[in-house]
């Protein structure tokens, strides 16, 4: 983290200041903690956050960073009010958006900023210390913040923050401020009512696709109707058009979109549908571009494909040939698409020298990095304005749809601002999608039903491969993450990744390699479970209960919690079974315990029981909300999510293929948070995981079938409503 | 040139009569609460109240909106917070992105128009999706709301 870039930071900083009736102005970088207070001084530092405490009163924390649902916002202003030593509604929250630093992924948001947010309340605090004592004379020692206020103990005088922001202004930033214990918190660990949800109650939320500026001119996108194509030649403008432009990807000289800019959005999307397929050419292999044909080379890979060695303890191979028992099964997953509700849409005004660039994006900087190589125009030049995000789920990380705004936005005169907006069928058929996979377990129990050995081979395409990185020793972490390290005691353990040749665009997808491995590591223990007829919720226990890895203790109170919430072992109506699972992503362990009906056609889920050890939750309200969105992702995902190509055309490529849950679908979730004091670790991925081999082992319980390809109900359609 | 009644005010709107009321709304009027999701009224992120129900705007020719009573989310309280529907939203902690809320809201209020008290298998017929999973919060907050807060 250390990008210094404020584009105008200057007027940005001026701006702030003109809302000020004298104040105090704190500003925070991310690199260096706190890093200085101005009163009326221009700012070049790389600012992330600013705490700004008006004469009148007003506390405000202005906050960067890419709200998406996850409750980033208020939780990171939770941080700083704590410290302040202000109750939580004393506090305003305003999202800053010169903020280029920031990455909204890898359940990182709240967790890696904290620390920051919760020092630059406290050095607010001993700058208005130091402001009251110096007015009273006396010493700081003597004064005591609280509620907005400093206290002379010794006199009972008051004074405001709003009184002593000026002068405390005037103070040096404190570099190790005192920081209140954990134990005596006030705010964090309670349920925050989250700052950004009124706006989202009456339709005055901005999205990206929400963004209009005077004379704004619309344009839309239509990308090669097979994957991987290019233009052969320049379709001609159509005349009611304003323009037509080629757009190149964001890597190659090839153009293999265009887009068409009209009067409206929906004119430019008509205009951009009309554009005759002719004018591109399949790339030479698009018969290949075929999902079964995917299967087939993962089938040959996972026999004989040169693998990267994850993980290896022991020799798993020979010792599965001494069991007295043993699975061999392989479990296969489709392509994801991450369908936000908010397609991809990017609002451009470029001048000669300058550019603005209002964009929902997890990563602002990358962003200020695609504008600056496209417009060529240097990062100072530039403004990014990063709206709210009507869903990332990992997809706006991506630059595509920015380059193609800032290119179009480049064929039009200076001063032209042009709001590109994707299509759904665009945005569904262009993702970057989580990747196909096809995972073998074989595995090994001696006659005491112990794990004997675990070989684990796991052949799906790497992001960080097809993205140019070369693969270290262990192979690609992302693709293997949520199958090393596990919490469970096997004999012997080897985990092999073989890197499946696709070319079809692969991304980061909500917990990305962690999804795929949690189903094939929790549906495989079930099948060992199955296997050596013990009761799968009694044979984790005992995996956990012998594991003397650092995770195992908390998993098995999780999974203990789970199965007590879930009512496990007890009775049921008649045609219901449950299903347990427990996985660990981005250091966050959660169980959950799925109730199921099913007929041949479809699951029923009634309830859900989550139990979640994040280490510590600053706004359990949030955390619980993202404990039941990342099951009904998941949820969605198992029962119906596929992108099955044909010819190198997607079988989806919009809701009407691409089912997903329903208000009448919803299950009941539950959660159960345990604060367990392990360090804080992320939560807007990890409810995911667990949820399809919950669903899977339930599944097999109920009907004696075991489902091990993904997903459940290929081909499932979602008609209108 | 088409006029439309939205939030009780009048709009003069000069496009072709095929196109969606959802872009008549968003890139004409300025109303940008009402999303667009899908295109083929699958989503309901592009849900309004027309004449009190709940109508999908995506593929809703303007033309067959003249004469009616429009409602977008913007228009569902006078100041945009005192709606039951919006203080139960509030007080459940329903949306997460947001983005699919003005749908669910305007379809919810268009339930409540049809049923002041409705059942579990009532709310049931909201077919409009969420992506983030605020289900469970949405059936809570149409609840409360039901039941006067």
């Amino acid at each position: 983290m250390s990008e210094p870039i404020i584009a105008n930071a200057s007027a940005l900083d001026r701006r702030e200041f003109l809302k000020l009736t004298g104040g105090f102005l704190l500003a925070i970088t991310l690199d260096a903690g706190v890093s200085r207070a101005f009163a009326r001084e221009s700012v070049t530092a790389s600012i992330t956050t600013y705490i700004r405490i008006g004469a009148d009163e007003s506390i405000t924390v202005l906050v960067g960073g890419g709200e998406m649902g996850q409750g980033i916002y208020t939780g990171l202003a939770m941080a700083t009010a704590e410290e302040l030593m202000v109750s939580w509604t004393a506090v305003k929250v305003e999202p800053i958006g010169a903020i280029s630093s920031w990455l909204s992924a890898g359940s990182g948001g709240i967790r890696s900023r904290l620390p920051t947010f919760l020092k630059a309340g406290a050095a607010a605090r001993e700058m208005l210390i130091d402001a009251a004592a110096q007015t009273w004379n006396v010493d700081r020692s003597l004064c005591q913040a609280s509620n907005g206020t400093i206290k002379n103990t010794s006199t009972n005088e008051t004074l405001t923050y709003g009184q002593l922001a000026s002068l405390a202004a005037t103070f040096p930033v404190p570099t190790t401020p005192p920081l209140t214990p954990a134990a005596n918190y006030r705010i964090i660990g309670t349920p925050a009512a989250r700052v950004d949800l009124p706006p989202k109650t009456n339709g005055s939320a901005k999205y990206g696709i929400d963004t209009y500026l005077p004379g704004m001119v619309f344009a839309a996108v239509k990308h090669s109707p097979v994957m991987g194509g290019f233009l052969n030649a320049t379709p001609p403008k159509p005349s009611s058009a304003i323009a037509l432009v080629a757009l190149l990807p964001i890597s190659g000289a090839v153009a293999n979109a265009v887009a068409v800019v009209a009067t409206d959005t929906y004119k430019a999307k008509n205009l951009a549908n009309g554009v005759s397929n002719n004018y591109w050419t399949a790339p030479a292999n698009a018969a290949l571009l075929d999902s079964n044909v995917f299967l087939a080379q993962a089938q040959q890979l996972m026999g004989r494909g040169a693998a990267y060695i994850a993980e290896q303890v022991g020799d798993a191979p020979n010792d599965i040939t001494n069991a007295a028992r043993t699975i061999d099964v392989t479990y296969t997953f489709p392509y994801l698409a991450h369908a936000c509700m908010e397609v991809l849409a990017c609002t451009v005004l470029l001048n000669a020298t300058t550019c603005e660039v209002w964009a929902p994006t997890q990563g602002p900087n990358s962003a200020l990095t695609t504008v600056s190589n496209v417009s060529g125009l240097p990062k100072s030049s530039i403004t990014l304005h990063p709206t709210l995000m009507g869903g990332g789920l990992g997809r706006k990380i991506e630059q595509d749809f920015i380059s193609q705004a800032v290119q179009i936005a480049k064929a039009l005169p200076y001063g032209t601002p042009v709001k590109l907006t994707w299509t759904r069928e665009q945005d569904m058929a262009n993702d970057q999608y989580r990747p196909m996979a096809a995972i073998r377990v074989r595995a090994g129990l001696d006659n005491s039903n112990h794990v004997i050995a675990w070989n684990y081979r796991n052949v799906s395409p790497s992001i960080s491969k097809q993205r140019g990185a070369n693969l270290g020793a262990t192979g690609d972490s992302q693709a293997t993450e949520g199958s090393t390290a596990l919490p469970y005691s096997f004999g012997s353990r080897k985990v092999e990744y073989v890197v499946h040749p696709s070319p079809i665009p692969v991304g980061y997808w909500r917990s990305v390699g962690y999804s795929l491995n949690a189903f094939a590591v929790e549906s495989a223990i079930d099948e060992l479970a199955l296997a050596a007829n013990i009761d799968p919720l009694l044979f984790r226990q005992q995996l956990l209960a012998n594991s003397t890895d650092p995770l195992a203790a908390r998993t098995l109170a999780c999974l203990n919690s789970a199965a007590a919430i879930g009512g496990w072992g007890t009775s049921l109506p008649s045609g219901r079974a449950r299903g347990i699972a427990v996985a660990q992503a981005f250091n966050t362990i959660v169980a959950e315990v799925a109730e199921i009906s099913a007929t041949a056609t479809s699951i029923h889920v009634y309830k859900v029981a989550c139990v979640v050890d994040c280490g510590k939750a600053v706004n359990p309200n949030s955390v619980e909300a993202q404990m039941q969105g990342g099951i009904f992702h998941g949820l969605s995902a198992a029962l119906w999510g596929e992108i099955k190509w044909t010819a190198g055309k997607p079988g989806a490529t919009n809701f009407s293929h691409y089912r997903v849950l329903r208000m009448s679908e919803a299950p009941v979730i539950t959660v159960n948070i345990i604060n367990s004091g392990a360090p804080m670790s992320g939560c807007g991925e990890p409810g995911v995981p667990p949820i399809a081999p919950a669903i899977a082992n339930a599944y097999a319980k109920l009907t004696g079938t075991r489902v091990r390809s993904l997903p459940f109900f290929p081909g499932a359609t979602m008609g209108g409503g | 040139m088409f006029t439309l009644t939205v939030n009780g005010q009048s709009f003069q709107v000069n496009v072709p009569g095929d196109t969606p009321l959802l872009w008549v709304l968003r890139d004409i009027i300025g109303l940008t609460g009402t999303k667009y999701g899908c295109g083929i009224e699958v989503c309901g992120a592009c849900t309004v109240m027309i004449n009190g129900q709940a109508e999908k705007t995506c593929e809703y020719d303007v033309s067959s909106a003249v004469g009616k009573t429009i409602t977008t989310i913007e228009g569902l309280s006078p100041d945009g917070a005192s709606h039951p529907l919006q203080q139960a939203w509030i007080a459940e902690q329903v949306p997460q992105c947001g983005y699919c809320q003005s749908g669910m809201i305007m379809a919810a209020a268009a339930l409540l128009n049809q049923h002041p008290h409705p059942t579990d298998s009532d709310i049931n017929e909201i077919q409009n999706v969420c992506i983030c999973g605020t289900y469970q919060r949405i059936r809570a907050a149409i609840h409360r709301a039901a039941n006067g807060g």
